[in-house]
């Protein structure tokens, strides 16, 4: 019979009865049940099991654990067994603690960014640098915590094994992911970033200077990225106070060349506007309004006593203040567009990911917005490169702007163009039914939001009466590992839904772990998303309140990716192979929304469904599921799973078909959804193809849409399109040079090159 | 040019400019646009790679 042990570092040492039954009736008393004469017997019956196993071989510390574990619930001591399991493997987690995490610093700090992919893991943070690095430190160092104390074991297993990812982990135990952010409300008194109180800004250019600043400010205060909701709606009220200042100094300065002698000062022009306003309620609009400008030209002619004068001046001042308040609001656009892909937030790794909602606001004012902020767009940046930020997403709705003949047609057909350039904006469809079932006309805060990347909160089930976007966000989001359980479910579907299930239940709970945490923050741990009443009714609450109910508005969701390999997992093909799969993959993800809209109603929060965009995640579940089944043909023969319900990236079908397959599945996928269709250069430059694409999207109930195609530069003569190997304006290859002479030649063609020499 | 950093972005070198210079390259991955294809991850920038073009006819 052995009398000695393998510890867990290979040495050898004296089996200690003492030492095992001491441990097992630990287990006991910490569950309060057993005494020592039951821990006595279980040891008895432990010692039995090693006996019959090893006989005269040494057992190691694992295999007696594993003998502790089956002589408890053989003696009928279930629940003590389990804590007994719970405590093993918290152990084995302060055991691991004491390697990993240094070995990855290690690789954060000596390899480059172009060799390790942890450094490239979000593409809009650079890891070579300080701050980068600093942040990257921050974040491995914050999940291994969360793992290995935080969180419950299953669920840290389940993270760490793939059947699950938690997004945005290393924010896990901090904050919240994102919010859509009504400017009407933030800017209407002025507001305080922390750092110093901003007053209501007074014309469209502070409006714009302090959009970038309300999304700068809130991006500190989460760990996803900012929607404003209302960025037409919100900024006109800029446009119509530039309007007005201009008017005054317009008229100021015609009354001084045409009519001197009345000795007209800004105050006297405020005066008459206040008494049009007592008169006939009207104000100066960039859009004429005939009982204004009567009002108006009937104060000209009494103050000049000359019909002639009066309408010179009325005609100068009309001309003069359009056009001073277009060109001042293209100058806001641009400077906004600028600021955003300039600014830094998160200790200078990131740009805030910002998006702006817009295209529904048919006003004179919200419409000069929209339609500067698309020139601006189209324009690019200083040497005209595409700006990447903010995503621009312009809401398509019948009866505004989707038909010949609605208000906003022509804003719809400038934002084609300018996607067809620029990539942005994206569209989003109020008319898809999912998202007409909260619009109610004249309330913009009841038109569909998205955030850039897809991100979707609408529907209410903590708050009926508040189904609006404004002051809502996510509050986290995991995703299941799809293509895995369709593997192991070998084919069978009931083994797959009985997995998938399970996970499901899993993911919620872990949900609710995580939500518990981010409840129990206070007001102040959110300065700027609730210290400035960012967040719908924080205003209600003072700054030590817990914001346990106010979160509650937001959503909790799980996300999926990869249902082509589930569905070629299971039944051999994918959902662009056959109208048979198609409804295979309609049930999957039907049946997914089923269990969390029942969830929601039994729970009273919102437990929403989200068509994952994977960046990160695209490549980490594969790489482990080809690990544990090797190469499934269709399944895991790639380096990464395909987008949420997205037919693969390599499958040859057409923009319509794509389309129509794809749209059931953003009814479904109520966290949010995106489908693209990619163009080839030709048809993208072509407008009619590229808006019929737009218009397929909108007729099939896609929510959230947009068109890709190739945006190349070249940086040395600024050529913006399509570049193969030769750049088709200056006909340099990649690294190759060009003489100065050349590049004066062409600038005498294309005026808007850089301008490199000085 | 303004500024060393200029020169480098241009590749001004020995009174030519360009040398060293890449083409960028801006792609939509998950929703938002990303400035050039280097700073993709592994897997993103082979599904990038992998991706097909949509025709718009009807037979496409």
């Amino acid at each position: 019979m052995f009398t000695s042990i393998v510890k867990r570092d290979g040495r050898i040492a004296q089996f200690e009865r003492a030492k095992i039954s001491e441990a097992i009736y630990k287990a006991m008393h910490a569950v309060g049940h057993g005494e020592i004469q039951d821990s006595e017997r279980v040891f008895d019956h432990v010692y039995e099991i090693l006996e019959s196993n090893f006989k005269d071989k040494r057992p190691t510390v694992e295999q007696i654990q594993d003998a502790v574990e089956l002589a408890l619930m053989k003696e009928g001591f279930e629940d003590v067994a389990k804590a007994y399991i719970l405590y093993r493997a918290s152990r084995t987690r302060t055991r691991e603690m004491k390697t990993g995490l240094m070995r990855i610093f290690d690789e954060l700090t000596f390899a480059d960014a172009s060799a390790s992919d942890m450094k490239r893991d979000n593409a809009n943070v650079d890891g070579d640098t300080a701050m980068g690095m600093m942040l990257k430190y921050g974040s491995e160092g914050a999940k291994d915590y969360y793992e290995k104390y935080l969180l419950a074991a299953d669920h840290a297993r389940a993270h760490r094994e793939g059947d699950i990812h938690i997004h945005d982990f290393d924010f896990y135990a901090l904050t919240t992911t994102c919010c859509q952010i009504d400017l009407i409300r933030l800017f209407s008194g002025g507001f305080s970033t922390g750092h110093g109180f901003l007053r209501e800004p007074n014309d469209i250019r502070s409006y714009a200077a302090l959009a970038c600043i309300a999304v700068q400010s809130n991006q500190n205060d989460q760990h996803g990225g900012q929607s404003i909701v209302n960025f037409d709606y919100g900024l006109a009220p800029g446009v119509k106070k530039t309007y007005r200042k201009s008017l005054i100094s317009n008229t100021v300065k015609a009354f001084k060349l045409l009519a001197p002698e009345c000795d007209i000062s800004k105050d006297s022009v405020k005066l008459a506007l206040e008494h049009i306003k007592q008169n006939t309620g009207t104000e100066p609009s960039i859009k004429a309004n005939d009982e204004f400008s009567a009002a108006a030209m009937a104060w000209l002619i009494e103050t000049t006593n000359s019909e002639i004068t009066a309408k010179k001046i009325f005609e100068f001042v009309a001309r003069e203040a359009y056009a001073e308040t277009d060109a001042a609001t293209y100058q806001a656009m641009e400077a906004l567009i600028h600021n955003l892909n300039t600014m830094h937030s998160r200790a200078g790794a990131q740009t805030p990911f910002s998006s702006i909602n817009y295209g529904m606001d048919t006003s004179p004012e919200g419409r000069m917005v929209v339609k500067n902020m698309l020139l601006a767009t189209e324009r690019g940046l200083g040497q005209g490169e595409t700006p990447i930020f903010p995503i621009q997403i312009f809401r398509v709705k019948s009866g505004v702007n989707y038909n010949d003949g609605d208000p906003n047609y022509d804003l719809f057909q400038l934002s084609c163009r300018v996607s067809a350039k620029r990539l942005f904006p994206n569209f989003s469809f109020i008319d898809a039914p999912f998202n007409l079932q909260y619009y109610k006309p004249g309330h913009p805060e009841t038109e569909i939001s998205y955030m850039g990347c897809r991100t979707r909160v609408m529907g209410n089930v903590f708050d009926r009466d508040r189904e609006i976007a404004p002051g809502r966000g996510n509050l986290s989001f995991t995703s299941i590992n799809l293509p895995r359980i369709a593997i192991e479910a070998n084919k069978d579907e009931n083994a797959f839904y009985n997995n998938l299930f399970k996970k499901m239940e899993l993911v919620c709970k872990q949900l609710e772990d995580r939500f518990e945490i981010q409840a129990r923050k206070r007001v102040r741990n959110y300065p700027f998303l609730m210290g400035q009443g960012v967040w719908i009714d924080s205003e209600k609450l003072g700054w030590n309140d817990e914001v346990r109910e106010v979160l509650k508005h937001g959503t909790l969701s799980l996300g999926f990716i990869g249902l082509a390999e589930t569905l070629t997992a299971l039944y051999g093909k994918h959902h662009g192979e056959s109208e048979e799969i198609q409804q295979k993959g309609l049930e999957i993800i039907g049946r997914m929304r089923k269990f969390l809209d029942d969830r929601s109603a039994e729970k009273g929060m919102n437990y929403t469904l989200l068509a994952t965009p994977a960046e990160g995640l695209s490549g980490r579940f594969i790489r482990m599921d080809k690990k544990r089944y090797g190469i499934i043909p269709g399944v895991t023969d790639k380096e990464y799973y395909t987008n949420s319900f997205h037919i693969p990236v390599r499958f040859h079908i057409s923009a319509f078909d794509k389309i129509r397959l794809e749209a059931p599945y953003h009814a479904l996928t109520n966290a949010g959804h995106i489908s693209y269709v990619e163009l080839d250069g030709d048809t993208a430059q072509n407008p009619k193809a590229f808006e019929a694409v737009v218009r397929a999207m909108h007729d099939a109930g896609i929510g959230y849409g947009s068109v890709n195609h190739p945006v190349d530069r070249d940086p040395v003569c600024g050529y913006t399109g399509i570049i193969e190997d030769v750049c088709p304006r200056c006909g340099r290859r990649e690294n190759e040079t060009i003489s100065p002479e050349k590049l004066e030649e062409l600038r005498r063609i294309y005026p808007n090159m850089p301008c490199l020499i000085k | 040019m303004n500024s060393v950093a200029e020169s480098k972005k241009y590749g001004a070198q020995n009174g030519t400019y360009g040398n060293g210079v890449k083409f960028e390259r801006i792609r939509r991955i998950t929703g938002y646009l990303v400035g050039t294809v280097d700073r993709f991850n592994d897997a993103k920038r082979c599904e990038e790679s992998e991706r097909v073009k949509h025709g718009t006819k009807d037979n496409a």
